[in-house]
């Protein structure tokens, strides 16, 4: 017979009753609570400061004329809304990536090389990107796993528009409530609540789709067993999907990419050409559980006579791994994996795991 | 050199470089470089053939592609005693020990979806490796 938990007593077994994903909606749900009523408290506050003959004779004069109770209460809010305000963007900025994931983002964030142009090339190969940030993870089940190059949208700006906004009409909602409370109503203010409240709703449900793409769509890993890469040879090639999501449709390409810089006037405009691209693997309805990912061992063919990797000034010449997915209710998503391609007869480089 | 006399010159300049075309800012690079003065060119003379020597480096390989080309010449500058100059270009292909020809980019949309079953792209390649063996006859990376 399964024992209900005590408060007091030692946790046996799982650790988590419930959901991930209802106690992350838990917690988002009470931070933004207590964010709120913190903007709600202060304006008050401020509106019994700044415009005392706005406040009720009956009920505030006692309750807000002291500047004791004032100081308190400031002191409170403005403490619920740092404690939310912090809570929420710490959630928001935490979503999908375990402990271990973000501690090496942090750590590497600061030694990222970015496979930009103008980098120095490799010793020997010059206008080669070194692409060393590729080979320091080592892979679970072929040699490396690559980096994952952010190209989607971030969840931050949804969050802070959905955030803002909703303050600024709570801000609003708490001067016609005093309107009303010394019966002085803004009745063009109250008017106005009503749109402001849609497009609050709107911020809000566009932060929720976001965020539960975020979710819903899990870390895509990209493994190889050899790096970097030169034309005419094969590698073995890993991929793998988690997440709770059912995929229409799912690739993963090979693309080289011109890229290249210019000026038009001041502006300084950038151009990109897929010069080569391979379809590795397409699948159609793929069904993704979190008990168990879609994965795939594929073989990668670089082709004899194609360019190697090239970082210049203005100019540079990228390859990837391209992971594609197009899914229902989530927007579809697209996971870049840079990698570098060297000459055909440049020295080899070794794995890891060769020592 | 033809067609210009020795006292015409004021001095000289040999690069071997490589420098990109197309639609974005020029990328040049000089790899090797060479100043002759007026003393130094009456002592060598501009009549006979010269040669020059240079170690070329593993990258960049020379490239066709849509938005870059990357070409790799020897570039000489001659500067008169009028104070004109005058630029000429012997261009060449830096290929790699296993090519032929310069990598080649797919040149449409169609191409690159070709590609997803192929390896190769569609240029000429016999004229190219014509054009190529040619530019390499005097110039070979080591």
């Amino acid at each position: 017979m399964p024992r209900l938990p005590m408060p007091w007593s030692k946790k046996r077994g799982q650790r988590r009753l419930g959901s991930p994903s209802v106690g992350v909606a838990g917690e988002f749900a009470f931070s933004a609570a207590t964010f709120l009523s913190g903007v709600f408290g202060l304006s008050l506050v401020l509106i019994s400061q700044y415009a005392p003959q706005q406040v009720p004779e009956q009920v505030s004069t006692e309750a807000f004329s002291s500047s004791l109770s004032s100081w308190v209460m400031g002191t409170v809010s403005v403490a619920a809304l740092v404690i939310g305000a912090t809570r929420l963007v710490f959630r928001v900025m935490h979503l999908n990536a375990s402990d271990e994931m973000r501690s090496v983002i942090a750590t590497k964030a600061a030694a990222l090389e970015r496979l930009a142009p103008g980098q120095g090339g490799e010793v020997g190969l010059p206008n080669v990107p070194r692409g060393k940030s590729i080979t320091d993870s080592p892979g679970e089940h072929l040699a490396f796993r690559l980096p994952l190059v952010v190209g989607e949208a971030g969840i931050l700006g949804p969050a802070l528009l959905a955030l803002f906004w909703n303050t600024a009409w709570i801000i609003l909602l708490a001067v016609v409530v005093s309107g009303f409370w010394i019966s002085r109503p803004r009745w063009i203010l109250t008017g106005l609540l009503i749109p402001f409240a849609f497009i609050g709703r709107w911020s809000f449900l566009y932060f929720l789709t976001q965020m539960r793409q975020r979710i819903g769509v899990g870390p895509t890993v990209v493994e190889i067993n050899e790096h970097p890469l030169r034309p005419g040879q094969c590698y073995d090639l890993f991929v793998s999907q988690s997440g709770r999501v059912k995929l229409k449709r799912l690739s993963v390409e090979l693309i080289c990419e011109e890229e290249t810089f210019y000026r038009q006037g001041t502006d300084v405009r950038v151009e990109r050409h897929q010069a080569f691209g391979q379809i590795l693997a397409r699948h159609r309805d793929v069904e993704v559980d979190p008990q168990v990912p879609w994965e795939q061992q594929l073989r990668l063919e670089i082709p004899a006579n194609v360019m190697h990797s090239f970082a210049g000034t203005h100019n540079a010449i990228r390859w990837k791994l391209v992971v594609k997915g197009e899914s229902r209710p989530w927007p579809s998503f697209c996971r870049n994996y840079p990698v570098v391609v060297h000459p055909a007869d440049s020295t080899p480089n070794r794995s890891p795991q060769s020592g | 050199m033809s067609r210009v006399k020795i006292d015409e010159l004021q001095g000289l300049e040999v690069s071997v470089l490589w420098h990109t075309e197309g639609k974005g800012d020029e990328d040049l690079h000089v790899h090797h470089f060479q100043r002759m003065s007026k003393l130094k060119l009456r002592e060598i003379g501009v009549e006979n053939d010269q040669s020059i020597q240079c170690v070329l480096p593993a990258t960049p390989l020379s490239y066709h592609g849509q938005l870059i080309r990357l070409s790799w010449c020897v570039r000489m500058r001659l500067y008169l005693e009028d104070g004109r100059e005058i630029v000429s270009e012997s261009p060449f292909y830096l290929v790699s020990d296993t090519q032929d020809v310069p990598c080649v980019a797919s040149s449409s949309e169609e191409d690159v979806a070709e590609n997803a079953s192929k390896s190769t792209n569609g240029v000429d390649r016999q004229s190219r490796a014509a054009q190529t063996r040619s530019a390499l006859a005097s110039l070979r990376r080591d």
